[in-house]
């Protein structure tokens, strides 16, 4: 990498300035920055998947039919009593075992299937790879979030005001149409900074990824830092470990420092037109 | 039965495993709470350095994820264990979970409840403390008799969030830190008997219902607690049981 600099650049820059820059450009290097790509896709599918739930829940909640209500209500105050981590860790194992055994049904003999063991033969075996693993992962993290997004977005439909919506319908909005321009229209101020804070705790909990086998930042951060000697070369570098994790630290504070003002944006853009304290 | 019997079995094969996750929250919580208290006075300090230091502190262990501080605190120990721990002979301190894993809980708890404590504090009510000054208090006795008083019943509900959370956070503290002889907590208990007969829908549902359980528990508490601190103002109207099935 370092090569395709101009020579006047090289000059410059001077031999220790261009050792580090090749040392922070190469093969490994670039394969711990290119796996911020694992770290963002999880997030992004975790948040639709959370808001999509969340909604379903929420809708749930408030139904008029009391199953749907029980269902609502079961998922969006049990979830948020086991850690995530525990579900993570749960739902791509449970799922994968789940799938095993239906294809099982299908390929393994009858007594194998009788046999007791796991897996029952060896042609049910699934063999999930990165990207896989990396779905599950995307909507474990929103089936855990999506119960408190659906805390907020069910709380968000009940404070918008009563009178908004009996002058809407007292103006002849049918139904649908009192749901999507009054109700959702206004839900929004209330539920944003809720889920501003679901999004923070969700997109934190994307550092779990290696826990899966996915090779994202944090597994690259500790093969990178982990103290790496060689015969030839002897102790290339001691432990730095903690250096590499600082890094990871200072990414998310990044990470959480954009969404603020984003979500910032967003409640401003929200509430436009609305007579909240906030308003401008 | 057998489904019973098994689901006792690791119910009692997780009981001790439980009480190293109890004993996580039981080191760092109280630490935190005491070091809270005093990082939300600094973040309201006036003092601008001050207050700038307890901001930044507390942003940047809001803003990161507790599994990542884990890991750099865990390395950073590791890293300086030859050339420090070792020769002050604290080493066998630092490098002990049992100590390492509370210590970081409580610097990440004290920054999530100081930014509870300060949003409470930034809330009471102004005229109290004008009157208290009237009455010629000094600050130690304006915040012990007035501010502290209300800060306390401000940010209860939310401490009590915190506190869940913070239980929650100790499942992660054995994946990150090693495991001395048999000190396993429930995540690690309940991986070791899924590796053994890979039945993930008996064990890892179970290590849950323990959460669950220690959750509640603390929501029941913590809402006891709360009754008493509100107890001087009228009861809310008692919860009646009147299901009606379809509205």
């Amino acid at each position: 990498m370092v090569d395709l600099l101009p020579q006047w650049l090289q000059d410059f820059l001077g031999q220790d300035v261009l050792f580090w820059l090749g040392y922070f450009t190469n093969g490994k290097h670039l394969s711990w920055y290119a796996s911020v790509q694992y770290t963002l896709a999880a997030g992004v599918l975790g948040a639709v998947v959370a808001l999509a739930l969340g909604t379903l829940a929420a809708a749930g909640r408030n139904s008029r039919f009391s199953p749907a209500r029980l269902v609502g209500g079961i998922y969006t105050t049990v979830l948020p009593g086991i850690p995530d981590v525990l579900f993570f860790l749960f739902f791509p194992l449970a799922f994968e075992q789940g799938m095993e055994w239906l294809r099982a049904q299908a390929v393994c003999s009858p007594i194998e299937l009788a046999s007791g063991q796991w897996p029952p033969c060896t042609a049910a075996n699934l063999l999930l790879g990165t990207s896989e693993y990396l779905i599950l992962a995307g909507v474990s993290l929103g089936i855990v979030y999506g119960a408190f997004a659906g805390n907020v977005i069910s709380g968000a439909m009940n404070a918008v005001p009563r009178g908004q919506l009996e002058a809407a319908r007292a103006f002849g909005l049918s139904p649908w149409q009192v749901m999507t321009r009054i109700h959702i229209r206004q839900m929004w101020v209330y539920a944003l900074p809720g889920l501003s804070n679901v999004w923070m705790l969700l997109f934190k909990s994307t550092s779990l990824l290696s826990l899966l086998q996915i090779s994202d930042m944090v597994l690259w951060a500790d093969r990178l830092g982990a103290p790496n000697f060689t015969r030839s070369a002897g102790l290339v570098h001691p432990d730095w470990r903690w250096g590499y994790y600082l890094v990871l630290l200072v990414f998310y504070i990044l990470i959480t420092f954009i969404s603020e003002k984003v979500f910032a944006a967003l409640t401003r853009w929200a509430g436009r037109g609305m007579a909240t304290a906030g308003a401008v | 039965m057998t489904m019973l019997d098994a689901i006792a079995t690791d119910l009692v094969l997780l009981a001790k495993p439980a009480l190293f996750n109890i004993y996580f929250a039981i080191a760092s919580i109280p630490v935190g709470f005491v070091f809270a208290i005093f990082m939300a006075l600094g973040k309201g300090s006036s003092n601008p350095l001050i207050s700038r230091l307890c901001r930044g502190y507390i942003y940047a262990f809001r803003g990161s994820p507790f599994f990542i501080q884990l890991f750099m605190f865990y390395s950073l120990a590791l890293a300086f264990n030859l050339s420090v721990w070792k020769p002050l002979g604290i080493d066998w301190i630092v490098l002990n979970p049992l100590i390492l894993g509370p210590a970081v809980l409580a610097l990440n708890t004290t920054a999530y409840t100081a930014n509870i404590l300060h949003g409470a504090l930034m809330t009471v009510p102004r005229g109290e403390v004008e009157a208290a000054r009237a009455f010629g208090m000094s600050r130690a006795q304006q915040f012990r008799a007035v501010i502290w008083p209300n800060v306390i019943r401000i940010a209860w509900p939310a401490y009590t969030n915190e506190v869940v959370f913070m239980f929650h956070a100790t499942a992660l503290v054995y994946l990150t830190l090693p495991v001395i002889n048999d000190q396993k907590d429930l995540m690690n208990k309940a991986g070791e008997l899924f590796e053994r007969d890979f039945n993930a829908f008996l064990h890892y549902p179970v290590a849950a219902l323990y959460f669950l359980a220690i959750s509640a528990t603390i929501f029941f508490v913590f809402g006891r607690v709360y009754r008493h601190l509100m107890r001087h103002l009228p009861k809310p109207p008692a919860m009646r049981f009147s299901p009606r099935w379809m509205r």
